[in-house]
């Protein structure tokens, strides 16, 4: 028994604050927030050092930053439903595969006004995460086995919609939306800092991002909270095809064209990205920042290699290996959380 | 029945089946078990109680071999010692088994499969298992428990009964005659009476033939009624081994359980008002029909009874942690329909209902969530705007239930995870008072928790009935009952056969739960059910 009073009221004690961590603490804690930040400045070093002249120039910064939109849109795509605990939605780069298929088929074989059939191509990606939504949330069925067979049925849907070629789109004003010059960038390099931005602002501090963390947790600790947790695994999912669907269109503006046979070479890279992110700003936790920061992390690796003289295979290598080290880190930085 | 010597200290010399001597097992920062002496005779029925979280899990997990126990402690069988962590090949061949609570049948396998799983014989070129031989080998040792069935039945089309004897089977088969020790670990929790009469024959026919039981049951009667000899363990510590079960009773065994220092809080004086904070009518659920309780504001009422005797239920469906069959709850003005379907709680957080559940790391909090995110979870919506959830309430929300409850350490932004058991059980509580609820409904809300957070947590919820919530606290804990409630009601399949009031022991809790009155005594005020 405690010497307390027997039934006293709660003790009026005021809150102590936590103890200062000692600075070794806070360095390692610091080292886990960069490191990647920090590998990628000694990335950008070692090119700069081996390439000099070739690699620290203007058109290797155009190329790391003005090329990655599609992989931005969908990587915070899988974002939205990975941090509600869906592991893992394999249907993203199909959706976005199948709007963007949906957007010149449309113009060009259909003869549609650009912006209807860019709208019906976003009304389709959010078509998909419907289905994506009852399968997985309503029925009840396995998501990685849902997103897989939907991948798959949409490849082959936008395979045959442009009988395996590339529909190229008659040149026009539409292309300004994603190429329009600020700052010497595309305006859709801003559009994914924008989107990641927002996307780490709804997580941090609204009730929204409070309770989509907290489904990704523990849906019955959630339930049990008055979270209405099917409403956002649902949602997330319509929130992931939208996002594919936007990014879709972007793209299409950006490229002017689309195969759909590239769809599937996207899986890799946004899944390397999203694992990636987690050993960034927040170890152990999916975030938008750290996806962000992943993304162009990558595409620097890449791009220094190629420049080195080594061949397009090094891009899988690099994805590859990125994924399995990244998944590494945050299992074992996650283990230390909890 | 073989006589079991002993030193006097309850720890045998020689002649034992089972002999543990002082183990323990730390995780982390945390010491599960400390020193444990336990020895069982041949042919004895030794139980084992304690409370939820007492290590008793931990124990049976170290003797077949799934933890590693720390240096220094011993375990032997029939006088021979075992390596630590025990192997399966050697737990075997010392003859021990273990059958757990939900008897580990796999229902889509025929009782030959099930009971021969891990010790199939495979002959022939291409390994193939002998299903001849597999067959017969299952079908004699269910012949040598008396128990004559098909064995190409599929172990999920048998009855209760059944089940347990192919688990007992599968337990003993590799056990010389006159050998062997099985433990029962909850096994019997899902058995229905008849189911337990006959599970209870075949136990009593192997320690006939010389076999050693360890029987794990919260079911204190039982544990009374069938075992010779029982040990207690209390936060990880036996506070009783080898107790001849003819000397105790169950209310006995409780105080040991919980533990006498548990019992030191005093009555208060009751804060309950004449107006109703909450009324739940005709509620029908699991085994419980038509119940209508009334809880009135600053009232706090205790529902308690046997394992599965429906006073659980209540709980859950008055927390809304699931449906009920049917019935109505009426807190604040609103009506909430607890027969209908409903994806969340949100009806019941809106209305004034907390519910702090019994499974808190699975239900009360998300582990790797921060203490102050855990905290305010369930106003996040309707204190925060759509655009902000506003820093200045949760801060002050979570400062004010971090000195109420004394979480420790004092830290909003530590994950909730990394604290102790009863500082998370004050994390759960604090997420519900933070809320000023008008119902709330509390399960074991003091289960595994040390003595400081017990006090601190019994002190929250009398301040909170004084505030003019109405309390429901659905326990076990008899002691908790006594020193919190203003009356009790005490369930047995289904029915209130008790309403205990005014000045609560808990004796008369325990006594009313099982049915028995002890001597200078007042018998409880008997009511009709419902």
């Amino acid at each position: 028994m405690t010497a307390r009073q027997e039934d006293s009221i709660a003790p009026e004690v005021p809150v102590t604050p936590p103890s200062r961590p000692g600075l070794g603490y806070q360095a390692r804690h610091a080292g886990s927030r960069y490191a990647v930040l920090g590998v990628w400045a000694l990335l950008i070093v070692i090119y700069t050092i081996a390439k000099p002249g070739v690699f620290l120039t203007r058109s290797s910064f155009e190329s790391i930053f003005n090329g990655q939109y599609a992989l931005v849109f969908m990587a915070m795509a899988l974002l939205c439903t990975i941090i509600v605990g869906e592991f893992v939605d394999l249907s993203v780069p199909s959706v976005f595969g199948f709007a963007a298929t949906i957007l010149p088929v449309l113009v060009v074989n259909h003869h549609w006004g650009i912006w209807p059939a860019a709208i019906v191509a976003i009304i389709g990606a959010l078509a998909c995460g419907v289905i994506n939504g009852l399968l997985v949330v309503v029925a009840g069925v396995n998501t990685i086995v849902v997103t897989l067979g939907m991948g798959t049925l949409l490849t082959g849907v936008a395979l045959w919609m442009s009988s395996l070629n590339t529909v190229v789109l008659p040149v026009g004003r539409f292309s300004k939306i994603a190429i329009f010059p600020v700052g010497g960038l595309y305006v859709s390099f801003f559009y994914g800092v924008l989107l990641a931005l927002a996307f780490a602002y709804v997580l941090a501090f609204t009730p929204l991002g409070r309770h989509m963390r907290f489904v990704g947790a523990s849906r019955e600790v959630s339930r049990l909270s008055g979270v209405r947790v099917n409403r956002i695994r649902f949602g997330s999912f319509m929130a992931a095809s939208a996002l594919s669907g936007i990014g879709a269109v972007v793209t299409v503006a950006a490229l002017g064209s689309y195969n759909a046979t590239t769809s599937d070479s996207y899986l890799l890279p946004v899944f390397a990205s999203v694992f990636l992110g987690t050993a960034v700003i927040q170890p152990g936790r999916f975030n938008p920042i750290g996806t962000w920061i992943g993304i162009y992390f990558l595409t620097t690796g890449i791009t220094g290699l190629e420049e080195l003289g080594l061949q397009t295979w090094v891009s899988d290598v690099f994805y590859g290996g990125v994924l399995v080290v990244a998944v590494t880190i945050a299992t074992l930085l996650r283990r230390r959380t909890v | 029945m073989t006589p079991v010597e002993t030193d006097g200290t309850g720890t045998s010399v020689t002649h034992q089946r089972l002999q543990v001597a002082d183990l323990s097992k730390t995780f982390g920062p945390a010491r599960v078990l400390r020193g444990v002496h336990l020895s069982i005779a041949p042919g004895e029925l030794h139980g084992l109680v304690g409370q939820n979280g007492c290590g008793k899990s931990t124990l049976v997990k170290i003797l077949t071999g799934v933890y590693t126990p720390d240096p220094g402690g011993s375990i032997a069988v029939d006088g021979r010692l075992l390596r630590t962590p025990v192997q399966p090949a050697e737990q075997r061949s010392a003859g021990v088994s273990v059958v757990h609570q939900n008897l580990g049948l796999v229902d889509d396998y025929t009782i030959w499969e099930n009971v021969r799983l891990g010790r199939y014989h495979a002959r022939g070129p291409f390994r193939k298992i002998d299903r001849r031989a597999e067959r017969d080998a299952a079908a004699q040792v269910l012949g040598r428990l008396g128990r004559d069935i098909d064995v190409g039945q599929l172990a999920g089309a048998l009855s209760a009964e059944d089940r347990a004897t192919v688990a007992i089977a599968r337990a003993v088969q590799s056990h010389r005659p006159g050998g062997g020790l099985i433990i029962f670990d909850e096994s019997t929790r899902a058995l229905g009476q008849a189911a337990r009469s006959r599970f209870f024959e075949i136990v009593r026919s192997l320690i006939t033939a010389g076999a050693s039981v360890l029987l794990i049951s919260h079911q204190l009667e039982e544990i009374v009624e069938v075992t010779d000899r029982v040990s207690v363990l209390r936060d990880g510590e036996v506070v009783e081994t080898g107790l001849t079960t003819r000397d105790v009773d169950e209310a006995a065994l409780t105080r040991l359980m919980l533990g006498r220092h548990l019992v030191t809080h005093g009555r208060v004086d009751s804060h309950a008002k004449d107006e109703v904070a909450a009324s739940i009518r005709s509620l029908s659920a699991g085994q419980v029909r038509g119940l209508d309780l009334d809880v009135r504001r600053g009232e706090i009422v205790g529902l308690t009874g046997l394992m599965g005797s429906g006073f659980e239920d209540v709980a859950e469906v008055a927390g809304g942690a699931r449906r009920a069959g049917a019935g109505q709850l009426t807190v604040g003005g609103r009506r909430i329909d607890l027969g209908g379907r409903r994806a969340s709680t949100e009806g019941f957080v809106q209305a004034g209902v907390g519910y702090v559940p019994e499974r808190r790391l699975a239900e009360g909090l998300a582990a790797e969530m921060t203490v102050a995110e855990n905290l305010t979870l369930p106003r996040i919506r309707s204190r925060g705007r759509r655009l902000a959830a506003g820093r200045a309430w949760q801060a002050e929300e979570t400062a004010a239930m971090i000195a109420k409850l004394d979480i420790r350490p004092p830290s909003p932004s530590a994950p909730v995870g990394t604290l102790s058991g009863g500082n998370q059980q004050k994390v759960v509580l604090g997420k519900w008072l933070a809320g000023r609820p008008d119902l709330l409904v509390l399960r074991e809300p003091t289960q595994a928790v040390d003595v400081g957070a017990r006090h601190d947590i019994i002190v929250a919820i009398r301040d909170a009935a004084r505030d003019g919530c109405g309390v429901l606290i659905a326990s076990i804990d008899a002691a908790d009952l006594a020193v919190l409630c203003d009356r009790v009601l005490v369930f047995r399949d289904g029915q209130v056969i008790a309403e205990l009031a005014g000045d609560l022991d808990q004796d008369a809790i325990i006594h009313a739960t099982f049915g028995v009155t002890p001597p200078g005594h007042q018998v409880p005020q008997e009511r009709e059910a419902g």
